[in-house]
């Protein structure tokens, strides 16, 4: 990478940073959502992005993740990192138990048998004594805004530092090579299943964690919103938005649709959501292939990138 | 010689068609053996047997003397079994170089750790096969006699024992047929065993040190180029029964 894009990383990084202390309480709450999305975007990006497995799974990787934390201090009175630890051990043992089998699929296949899987998590989860059943755990409350921020933005960080090494790796070409052509890895040497398994589990290790960090925040957790499908198209919508298969595009994603979902419901309530739809509509039709694809290619065609675009849709 | 891979008895069927039928042969180092036959013979069926995209009905495929039939298509690239497809697959969002890269990354012996080495050894390939000067390149944007020239590359880079090209020829007009030849030639000069796939008989004929041919999925021939080339089964299968 060149220098003036590091030095640029690292400020921006900065001026995240130190929102909790210039920016006022709302900021910081709403920064903590944008950022925690942000992880999911990325965790999605592994999977779905790197690996071309589109997963609507992620979300199970996220109540997962919420529960461990809920379950060890709620149940357990173990410490917050305990729990953190404990959500990542069951999104990993999640990951390699329905990902040896599911990991099979392909396409929409794939995308379907996980789909159900948040669902069914959510019947099970709603008849385990332990997980409060389907009325939900209360965590012990801890009103510090500005440390769930930077907890948000130094996850976030890793994940990021992570995949970004992951792309000037053997594993990270093996992830690449099978989502371009599968079977084209394979006759080189790529063991398929196991790389798979191994995006999927670290895609599910970042959700986990994002979950673990929400939980505690929100103080509270029950089956219907750790499990949220609609989270789930959120994170693909965003990594998606903002370039997949990219080091920063989930991040930008993640960052701007956050913002200007925000701004529309303060300042359009009644139709913010068909306005987003709107958003997502045309990001779709005129930048199929995210930002960072759009930021590369209209440098050489201009305004031509967008009228390839729509042609490609036949419109 | 001892062999360096067997065939023996190779089966697959579809539902009820037999694509290849019980085919035996036996390739030794540093050997180029050609495998001919008509469209639909079972060439490309018996490759992807050897390579272990497909699991055969029946019959044994061995490696060094030991058999390799329940190995998964990742192991046996990484014993030293390299192919190239005849429907090219390059992964066409990755430049020319990454894509040779995977191959020294994996490849023989699990491959290369370090990407930098692994791109080096990338280029070096290329240069062999002559796409030296467009590693920028996105493996897309290539024409089809450079896409075959791709293939090639990529299956180079694993270093393997065994090439099994699938009709790399074809497709390409008299002088870019005449370049493939003189790398495949090159490559067997490294003590690369080579299995290539051709329809077009004038191609293999000087490029081979033995022939089969396939027809319906059996082997009807076997020998010299010369030799299995006037024989009258061969003759018919290609030509038809009145112009043999």
């Amino acid at each position: 990478m060149k220098t003036w894009k590091i030095g640029l990383v690292l400020a921006a990084l900065a001026v995240l940073a130190g929102v909790p202390w210039y920016g006022s309480d709302v900021l910081v709450q709403f920064g903590i959502n944008a950022l925690l999305l942000a992880v999911l975007a990325q965790g999605w990006n592994i999977i779905g992005g790197y690996t071309g497995y589109a997963s609507f799974g992620n979300s199970v990787f996220y109540g997962l993740g919420g529960y461990g934390v809920a379950i060890a201090m709620v149940q357990w009175q173990l410490p917050f990192a305990v729990g953190m630890g404990f959500g990542v051990v069951l999104a990993v043992v999640f990951a390699v138990l329905l990902g040896i089998p599911v990991l099979r699929l392909k396409g929409h296949y794939f995308a379907i048998a996980t789909l159900a899987l948040s669902q069914v998590m959510t019947a099970i989860v709603s008849n385990v004594g332990i997980a409060g059943q389907n009325i939900g755990l209360v965590l012990p409350p801890l009103n510090n805004d500005p440390l769930f921020y930077e907890l948000s933005l130094g996850l976030l960080t890793i994940a990021t530092l992570t995949i970004w090494g992951m792309t000037r790796s053997r594993f990270g070409f093996g992830l690449i090579a099978i989502r371009e052509n599968e079977e084209g890895a394979a006759v080189m040497g790529v063991n398929t299943t196991l790389y798979k398994v191994m995006a999927f589990a670290l895609s599910g290790i970042f959700s986990a964690l994002a979950g673990g960090i929400h939980a505690y925040w929100v103080t509270f957790l029950d089956p219907a919103s750790a499990f949220d499908i609609s989270l789930n198209v959120k994170m693909i919508i965003m990594a998606v938005f903002g370039g997949p298969g990219t080091v920063l595009g989930p991040i930008v994603g993640a960052l701007t649709l956050s913002t200007i979902s925000e701004f529309l419901s303060s300042e359009v309530t009644s139709i913010a959501g068909l306005f987003f739809g709107l958003v997502i509509v045309v990001a779709v039709v005129l930048m199929p292939r995210g930002l960072a694809d759009m930021l590369r290619r209209m440098r050489k065609m201009g305004w031509g990138y967008f009228i390839e675009n729509i042609r490609a849709h036949r419109l | 010689m001892k062999a360096l891979l067997e065939v023996r008895n190779a089966t697959r069927s579809f539902a009820g068609l037999v694509a290849v039928d019980s085919v035996s042969f036996t390739l030794a180092p540093g050997e180029i053996l050609g495998l001919i036959g008509p469209n639909g013979a079972g060439k490309t069926t018996l490759i992807s047997l050897i390579s272990g995209t497909q699991a055969p009905s029946a019959g044994e495929i061995l490696f060094q003397g030991e058999s390799i039939n329940h190995m998964p298509a990742f192991r046996r690239a990484r014993l030293g079994i390299g192919r190239t497809f005849q429907i090219m697959r390059p992964f066409p969002g990755l430049s020319v170089l990454d894509n040779v890269a995977v191959g020294a990354l994996f490849g023989r012996g699990g491959g290369q750790p370090k990407l930098a080495v692994a791109r080096e050894h990338a280029r070096e390939c290329l240069e062999f096969v002559g796409l030296g000067k467009i590693i920028e390149k996105r493996a897309d944007e290539l024409g089809g006699p450079d896409r075959k020239r791709l293939e090639l590359a990529k299956a180079l880079a694993m270093q393997p024992q065994v090439l099994l090209c699938d009709e790399v020829m074809a497709g390409l007009n008299h002088a870019e047929i005449d370049e493939v030849i003189d790398v495949i030639r090159k490559v067997r000069d490294r003590g690369i065993s080579i299995l290539v796939t051709e329809h077009v008989i004038k191609a293999i004929k000087s490029l081979s040190d033995r022939l089969l041919v396939l027809h319906h999925g059996e082997k009807i021939a076997e020998g010299t180029p010369d030799a299995v080339l006037a024989d009258p089964v061969v003759i018919e299968a290609y030509l038809g029964k009145k112009r043999a």
